[in-house]
């Protein structure tokens, strides 16, 4: 190679070097990824023992993968990459036809699963009043036919009829509301929620299974409250191809009232107003938090129908947009995430005069949760 | 710290390479050993003192080899190369094998060795065997003793081949340590070398390396004999491609700082025979045995039995080098008795054989060996192996097999290709005007898609924060 051209090669490497070290140098640090929907690794503070023990290299290499600029962008160029060289998934995502992303769902963990169904037993067991456990099959089971072809796929049917075999809770049968629908659009193409549709046909077959008559669907007036939502199957995958989702809703929420029950930072119980449907949310990336404002530890919605029982929900967030169908059969319904709430279940029954027990959980979040031994307490 | 990182590539290496170039050229190796010891310690904080202690230990035996050298005293000098070699191999002993020997032990109801549970320091395989050819070099008279502490700091701890090779001698590199030249030429082509070993492991070993996953976590039950063969294709391809884009990195690294290590990978693949395999894969480390272990053993120079044996007391030193598993055992001695079988009857047999059959041949042995390699427990490797010969739980093969094929087939075929010389060949009759206009839109690509898949491997959004 001649010397200059030596030169020529030494400053387009080095130059490269140089554009992102600076590009990484100048973009301010960002505390939250929307895109990932979580919070962004900070700079680390140096500390001897964060040296000795090796704490401080690895937090310093998060925060600097963490803050990476252009970093959403990088992704979707890989993901591209991927595609354009004839895969059919990117980072467990399946590319499916009509602009449909679908996560991979693989055999789950045989003896968790039998684990998760003895706590729900245990419920069943210390409860006083009587408890339903119903499991929602995902996009994978339910719309396993757009999945592309012989891509691997576990039937999450098999976990459903294990579940219904064993447990000593009444069992309220999901698959076969949301399979006779299959063709409509019961979930989201980018997310992996049910839609409000899919969330109606859920509530058919729990109002089934409760011996409540479910209000026809046309009695109905479907709102349209978004047209680009991008949900978290599209964060994941990297894709950057795909039409957003549209987002409705059905119920009105006229005279529902919402308290969600928490604590303060010194650790004093409060009271936080929330609604049926935030449409603050809207305008942000996490829209399907819009129902019932997303997570929280204890939430109760008040209905005004007081002559009806009241209702506790064990649930993830699959329940937030079925509780709307709910609210025309109970005065009360009390919501539990596990994954805050820590205190007996069963207790919460006796204290709040509570008429019936329902555990809702979608597959994938069933088979992989930690948190159902709270349960059995 | 990796190479194949962002950390490493957009905060480390560009601090290196800004420190070192502004630094007189006296004071380089000061620099170079102060950052090997910051690669070093980055990932393993605690374990550098078993770093300074492999270095005090053998500059002072360097020293002593030549001095009784010097002297006439050759008794002396041998003592003092055992015992380099003794605390060498017992720093290796130490944290590589102790729990593998005591849990094998225990395993036969022997429990006098307790388990320590220590982690491996990284790359201990690889400056060991480094700090003991350099006294071995001395007293050989291959290379004289180094003076300066720092620049036989530099030498062990020499960030490039710190951690994963290649092995490099020092009576190859002491020279160049003393002294090296730093051209435009050198750097540009470092950083060719550099960006393909890049491309090499980010682009090509990780990928394959998740097909290789999928296979070596099925049940064996669910195992079809196309599947099995196409993950343990995927794994050599994956193996090949991670090594050598380690040591090309290495390589290019090294032409940056002005060094010239030799090269480690020679198309291992097109081999006709095992002996040619081993002649073209990690061309250091079967260096590094022939000349410190079968050649002092009396190499070819003996009798048959003495020959076989000597082949199989190095063929098992090479497996069990790859790691503490009886798995690595296995895999040595069955190279050990190929190679043997090679020398002694079936070369000569399968020389008058047909090419492509010799080609056949190679990589059927190659294969089924990184199937015994990959798989640690024999508990998965038997039926794995069966799998591979048609007796698989799953059938000949199944509608994920196809799914995967498929999704794989172009990146498989890009794989084949570049494990020849073919690229090779056609970059070399490129003209000169076209290969200066196709070098730099190259580099440039190759440095942004490895980029995004660098990236990408730290994107995990965390979906069930909010279920």
């Amino acid at each position: 190679m001649l010397k200059n051209y030596s030169k020529f090669v030494t400053t387009l490497f080095c130059g490269f070097l140089g554009v992102v070290v600076a590009a990484n140098a100048l973009t301010p640090d960002k505390s939250f990824s929307e895109m990932e929907n979580r919070n962004l690794a900070q700079k680390p503070v140096v500390s001897l023992n964060g040296l000795l023990t090796g704490k401080f290299m690895s937090e310093y290499e998060s925060y600097v993968t963490d803050q990476f600029a252009g970093r959403d962008g990088w992704t979707a160029a890989k993901a591209a990459i991927e595609l354009a060289s004839g895969k059919q998934e990117n980072n467990g995502v399946y590319f499916c036809g009509g602009s449909t992303l679908i996560t991979r769902f693989d055999a789950p963990d045989a003896e968790k699963v039998e684990k998760n169904l003895t706590y729900i037993n245990k419920f069943a067991g210390l409860s006083s009043v009587p408890v339903y456990f119903g499991l929602i099959p995902g996009a994978a089971t339910v719309w396993a036919d757009r999945l592309p072809e012989g891509a691997p796929n576990y039937d999450q049917k098999l976990v459903i009829d294990r579940a219904a075999q064993s447990t000593a809770a009444q069992f309220i049968d999901l698959y076969t509301p949301l399979m006779e629908h299959k063709s409509e659009e019961i979930f989201y193409r980018t997310d992996h929620h049910w839609t409000s549709l899919g969330a109606y046909y859920g509530y058919t077959g729990v109002a089934g299974a409760l011996g409540l008559t479910p209000v026809p669907l046309t009695d109905y007036v479907k709102t349209t409250v978004s047209t680009d939502f991008y949900g978290t199957v599209f964060s994941s995958s990297g894709v950057r191809w795909v039409r957003p989702d549209s987002m409705d809703t059905y119920v009105p929420e006229d005279g529902v009232t919402v308290t969600s029950y928490t604590y303060d930072a010194q650790g004093n119980p409060v009271e936080v107003a929330r609604q049926l449907y935030d449409e603050s949310f809207l305008a942000k990336k996490d829209k399907y938090a819009m129902f019932l404002g997303g997570q929280q530890a204890l939430g109760v919605v008040r209905t005004g129908h007081t002559d009806k029982p009241k209702l506790l929900l064990i649930r993830d967030s699959y329940s937030d947009s079925l509780v709307p169908f709910l609210t025309p059969h109970f005065s009360e319904i009390h919501l539990i995430d596990l994954r805050y709430y820590k205190q007996s279940a069963a207790q919460y029954i006796q204290d709040n005069g509570i008429d019936t027990a329902l555990v809702l959980y979608s597959v994938p979040n069933f088979v992989s949760d930690t948190n159902l031994v709270w349960l059995g307490r | 710290m990796v190479f194949s990182s962002v950390f490493f590539l957009f905060t480390y290496l560009p601090i290196v390479l800004l420190l070192y170039y502004i630094t007189p050229l006296k004071l380089r190796n000061l620099v170079l050993l102060a950052v090997n010891l910051v690669f070093y310690a980055w990932g393993e904080p605690v374990y550098i003192l078993i770093m300074f202690l492999s270095i005090a230990i053998d500059y002072t035996h360097g020293l002593l080899v030549e001095k009784f050298k010097g002297r006439g005293e050759d008794r002396k000098a041998r003592w003092v190369v055992a015992s380099s070699v003794f605390f060498n191999l017992a720093l290796l002993f130490f944290f590589k094998y102790w729990d593998f020997i005591a849990g094998s032990l225990a395993g036969m109801g022997l429990t006098f060795m307790p388990r320590l549970g220590l982690s491996l320091p990284i790359g201990i395989s690889f400056y060991t065997f480094q700090t003991m050819s350099y006294t071995i070099d001395v007293y050989r008279g291959d290379a004289r003793a180094q003076r300066s502490i720092v620049n036989f700091g530099t030498f062990v701890t020499l960030f490039p081949q710190l951690i994963a090779g290649p092995i490099i001698k020092y009576k190859d590199l002491g020279d160049q340590i003393d002294r090296r030249t730093h051209t435009a030429g050198r750097f540009a082509s470092g950083v060719q070398v550099f960006v393909v070993g890049l491309a090499k492991k980010v682009l090509l070993a990780n990928n394959l390396g998740m097909l290789w996953d999928t296979y070596k976590a099925l049940p064996a039950g669910s195992l079809t004999t196309a599947g099995a063969w196409l993950g343990v294709v995927a794994f050599s391809l994956q193996l090949y491609f991670d090594f050598s884009g380690y040591s090309d990195m290495a390589v290019g690294l090294g032409r940056m700082l002005g060094f010239e290590f030799g090269p480690n990978f020679n198309y291992p693949y097109i081999s006709r025979s095992l002996t040619e395999f081993w002649r073209r894969w990690h061309i250091s480390l079967g260096s590094w045995f022939r000349e410190y272990l079968y050649i002092p053993l009396g190499g070819n120079r003996v009798g048959k039995g003495r020959l076989f044996l000597n082949l199989m007391v190095v063929w098992a030193a090479t497996g069990i080098w790859h790691g503490a598993s009886w798995n690595f055992l296995l895999w040595g001695l069955y190279y050990g008795l190929l190679l043997a079988a090679e020398k002694f009857f079936l070369g000569r047999w399968l020389e008058r054989r047909p090419v492509w059959f010799q080609h056949v041949y190679a990589l059927f042995f190659i294969l089924l060996g990184w199937a015994i390699f990959a798989l640690e427990d024999f508990a998965q490797m038997g039926p794995y192996l069966a799998a591979l010969f048609g007796f698989a739980g799953g059938g000949l093969w199944d509608s994920g097999f196809l799914y995967y094929f498929r999704a794989y087939l172009p990146m498989l075929l890009v794989a084949v290709l570049a494990s020849t010389p073919a690229g090779k060949g056609v970059w070399t009759r490129l003209e000169e005007t076209p290969k200066k206009l196709v070098l730099p839109v190259l580099l440039l690509l190759g440095l942004l898609i490895s980029t995004c898949y660098l990236v990408d491997a730290t994107y995990n959004p965390f979906l069930y924060f909010r279920f």
